[in-house]
Parts: structure tokens; sequence; C-alpha cells
């Protein structure tokens, strides 16, 4: 029996968070199985940032045929599982809505437009995905630099491609397939600069596994036909700048203290991967510093659910969020599906042993990868007045004074500085700082302490608060700060 | 910078600082304008320095706009609509929304 007889009653069984390949696969066994299930995605329609725009294009037909095809039949692939998610009419999928908050009861804060509201659920599933590895470089701030995702997501959901001179600098499978996407719509960029060498690749093959066969014989026919189309290409590339005044005009590229310049209209970047941490980290997550990706995964039991960081919280109970997909752990599309049906297995108690043994098999070419194209345009640390903080434009050096002057707390440097504070929130600086901090004092690197509401919210949405908890309006407490439990 | 693969068949018009622009109904706002080729998004707050979309997937909020009045909108995320009144969004969003 609940605590508090107007304790507000679940409005779904699970709501999945992320209509990726792993939300989407997860949702449908669990609707198909009688679950409630409500899904909440940022973007206009289902795919995630991997099949973005899929539905729309496949509903062009033969107008979008040509791009369709250089997009190549890894993006087509996801039409069945599309077409599953739509078909599954029990699915009550909200897209368009922002998720600001999540509770390890269970608790879902959503933003829609200038609508924003509590939803609550017997599970949650944070399935939203990861997002490209921040790399400040200088110049990184210019118009005209973005990243190779920003690109995909204008050939998939705006159906363009780029004109003029197109750069490309950085490392792993999606630079190839981009400049592969680019060749077959006829754009030739000028330049492939990859910080990835031969030695990588050759360390890399004692953790080749049979199942990586397929994705190293796709990524040799990228480059094949790169090099047959004599697209110019350097390797072991140790640092770039972006060239501008008010646009990005030219890219700087050294090997060693070797430099190149190449004009270019268009820099796009790519160090690969890392899992989004803001949802979970804002639910509590323990996080957890992973060496060998270089990046922060929050931490899970075996099957999925969220290990909540020791200390104090809003809620009390057991945690109710289990991670899946590339939020928990970085796989790509084939691996997110089998991610999304395990976690879907686990909640409903049926054959998880066989889906957690599918899902361990689709992880296996990913420890190739990760060796064969570490990080490079990230790997050392930007130093002078190279920009760290995109929102508030403050540089290297003014961080590392404060850091020799003694600050050794992120959170310290952040009220120091404002480096975090900005629209983004830390997103796209706190790695930065986090290793620039941990340079000095030697350990891990500490992300900055979140708290909800994880991604700006009108303050005329949060007045109209939809599905609040009148426990948690009453004054209970005059500390600030969460207590465990409501009965204080 | 961009140009379109597949024709926009029947476009909506939105307005950025007064300058019509044919969009692809159903495509977010951030798309368009890149179509379009304007130079910036916003001008930050600190250095006035121009910005246009980095990420354009709401993580890094460098496609910050000004939509219908109500500033700090990521145009990423917004759906264009016909009659849609966009500016470019200068500095801080002000009090009432506003750029």
């Amino acid at each position: 029996m609940p605590p508090f007889p107007d304790a507000p009653k679940p409005d779904a069984d699970v709501i999945v968070i992320g209509a990726g390949p792993a939300g989407m696969a997860a949702s449908v066994d669990l609707a198909r199985a009688g679950r409630r299930v409500i899904v909440l995605d940022m973007q206009p329609g289902p795919g995630g940032q991997i099949y973005r725009g899929l539905e729309a294009n496949l509903a062009e037909g033969a107008a979008a045929g040509a791009l369709m095809t250089a997009l190549g039949p890894a993006y087509a692939a996801g039409a069945d599982l599309i077409r599953a998610f739509r078909g599954t009419e029990s699915i009550d999928f909200r897209p368009g809505h922002t998720v600001w908050e999540v509770r390890r009861d269970g608790t879902v804060g959503w933003l829609q437009g200038t609508k924003a509201g509590y939803l609550r659920a017997a599970h949650v599933v944070l399935a939203n995905g990861a997002m490209e590895r921040p790399v400040p470089f200088p110049g990184w701030t210019l118009p005209g630099v973005m990243t190779a995702g920003a690109v995909q997501t204008l050939l998939k959901a705006g159906q363009m491609k780029p004109l003029g001179r197109v750069a490309i600098a950085g490392t792993g499978p999606l630079v190839f397939l981009l400049a592969d996407q680019f060749r077959r719509l006829g754009v030739r960029p000028v330049m492939l600069a990859r910080t990835d060498r031969l030695r990588d690749q050759i360390g890399a093959l004692p953790r080749l596994r049979l199942p990586a066969v397929p994705s190293l014989a796709k990524g040799a026919g990228w480059l094949a036909r790169l090099r047959l189309a004599g697209i110019p290409m350097a390797r072991g590339v140790t640092g770039i700048e972006a060239v501008g005044a008010t646009k990005v005009e030219a890219l700087r590229l050294w090997r060693g203290r070797q430099l190149t310049e190449v004009a270019c209209d268009l820099l796009v970047v790519h160090d690969g991967v890392v899992p989004s941490i803001d949802l979970a980290q804002g639910a509590g997550a323990r996080i957890e510093w992973n060496q060998g990706l270089q990046a922060w995964q929050a931490a899970t039991e075996e099957d999925g659910v969220m290990v909540p960081a020791p200390g104090a919280s809003l809620v009390d109970g057991p945690c109710r969020i289990l991670m899946s997909g590339d939020a928990r752990q970085i796989g790509g599309a084939e691996a997110a599906m089998a991610h999304g049906r395990h976690v879907a297995a686990v909640l409903l108690a049926q054959g998880q042993s066989a889906s957690r043994t599918r899902l361990r098999k689709s992880l296996l070419p990913r420890r190739f990868l990760e060796a064969a194209f570490p990080p490079g345009l990230s790997a050392s640390l930007p130093t002078g007045n190279t920009t760290v903080c995109r929102c508030e434009e403050i540089d290297a050096a003014g961080l590392d004074g404060l850091i020799r002057a003694g600050a050794q707390d992120i959170d310290q440097i952040r009220g120091l500085s404002r480096c975090g504070m900005g629209p983004c929130q830390g997103r796209h600086c706190a790695v930065t700082l986090a290793r620039m901090i941990a340079a000095q004092t030697g350990r891990a690197p500490v992300p900055f302490r979140a708290r909800p509401p994880v991604r700006p919210l009108p303050l005329a949405a949060l007045a109209a608060l939809a599905g609040r908890d009148p426990r948690l309006t009453e004054i209970v407490s005059l500390d600030d700060k969460p207590v465990v439990g409501v009965d204080v | 910078m961009f140009a379109s693969v597949v024709p926009i068949g029947h476009p909506v018009t939105i307005h950025f600082d007064g300058r019509p622009i044919p969009a692809r109904e159903g495509e977010t706002v951030a798309a368009c304008l890149m179509r379009a080729g304007v130079p910036a998004f916003r001008r930050t707050p600190v250095s006035g320095g121009p910005r246009l979309p980095y990420c354009m997937i709401g993580h890094c909020f460098d496609c910050l706009v000004e939509i219908e009045g109500q500033g700090s909108q990521q145009a990423c995320l917004v759906g264009v609509a016909e009659g849609m009144r966009i500016r470019l969004q200068n500095g801080a969003a002000g009090v009432g929304g506003g750029a």
C-alpha cells in the first residue's frame, strides 16, 4: 500500500526514453507482451540519429531514391524496426518531447514546446543514445565547423549535401562512411585528415573476433572506393586548427611538426561517440570513467539496472531505471537493437539468457573498433586561447590558471569561471575540464554535479507543470537540498 | 554551403529576419536555415561572435534562435510551420522570452 493515499497513479507500465534502435526494439517487445508503454523522443519521428528521417525518405519513394542509395543499406535496414514500431498500435509514442528529469522511482519530467509535466511508470528504460565526443581545437566554434553526425542529420533529415570545399578530420568508421556517402552524391572532399595510424589497426588485430569481420569488410570497401576516387587522405594527424574570421576558411593540420593548410568552406570533425550520461546522471547514477573509451558511463548491474550513487536522493526505494543501447554501452545500431530486446526480456522476465548472449555477441565488433580508431582530435588537452566551454567562451589558459592556483574540484571551477553554466549545461566542456584537472591530480576525471532540470526549462512551463506529485508540493523542510524519501 | 538532393515539392515559407525562405514540410528550422545559407543563427552573449549549428541533435545549443518572439529556441528540434517568424538571437534571451 502506498504510504500516502494521494500518491499519483502510474501513467504506464514502462516509459521508454528515446525512439532509436534500442528504444524502438524494447517498446515493441514490451507492448506486444501486453505492457502499457509510453515512448518519449526529442525528434519529430522515430529512428533515433542512426535512422533519422528514414520514415519520411521511404515515404517519398523514387523522389528520394538517389539519397537512399547514397545513404546505403545500413540506413535502409532500419525500415523493418520502424514499421514494427509504428505497427504496434498500443505504443503511446510522444515525439517532440524533451526529457529534463528522471527519478529512480519511475518519475519522468517532460517538455513539449511550452508545456511540461511529469509522468510515472513502474519502470523507465533510458535509451537516449550517444553523442559525439567533444573535440576542442583552435577555431572549433567558427561557423562552418560541424560534427560528422550533424552533417549526416542534414543529409538524412534535410535531404541536402554540402557544396564547395569540404574537409573532413578525425577518426572512426563514421568518417569513412560519411566520405563514401559524399562520394556517391558527387561531393569530393578536398581532404580526409585521419588521426589514426596503421599501427593502431595492427595493434587492434588481437581483439578481432569473427562477428567483427563483416563490419571490417564494409570499412575496407569504403576506404578502397575513397582511394579509387582519389580523395586526398592524410594519416597520423596529431593536431588541427580551423582558420577564419567569421566562418571557417581553411583547415590546418599537423603531423608532428609538419604543417599543411587546406582551404575549405566546411570542416567536418569526428572523434568517435560516447554515451549520453545526462539523464542517468541527473537520476543519480554512479558515473564511472572508462579509461579505454576516454569517456564516462553510468554504472549498471548485469542486466542494465542503473546503479545509484551513494548519497541523498529526492526519492527512495529500489531503482526502477534500466539502461539500454549506446546510452549504456557504445555498440552501434545492431547492438542497440539487441540491447533493447534484452531490456524488454529482463522486464518481462522471459528468456534473458538468450537475449543476453545475443547482446554480448553484438557488442564484440566494438572491441576491435575502439582500439583500431582511438580518440585522436581530443587526445591532447587544449592549451592557450583554445575554447573549452563553447557557451561561456572560456579558454584553456583561464581554466589552467584556476587549476594551477589550487582549484581542483570541478564544481568549484564551475562556480569560479562559469565553465559549464551555459545552455548546454556542460555537455561539451565537462570532459575536457575534468581531464585537465585529472592531469594535475592524477585521479580519474569526475563530471560536474548534475541536478534536474538537466535541460533548460521555460519558467512558464514550470509554473504550469502537469502531473505533479502532491506529496512533493508540500513544504516539509526548509532545507534546499534533496532528502531521502518524502516522509521527513 | 548546402544544396537539396531531393527537390522541395510543396514548400512552406518561413521568415528569417524578414527574409522569406522556402522550407520542406516536416523538417526542422535548423535544416531549413542551413540550406538557405544564413551566415549565423545567433551571436554569443560573451563575445558577440557568430555561431551556426555544430551538433544538430540537441546537445550543443549553438542553433539557438528567436521563434515567434520566444528566445533561446533550439532550431534543430523545432519543426517549421507556414509563416513562422524567426530572428537571429543576439546575445542572451531577454526577460519575457525575446532576444
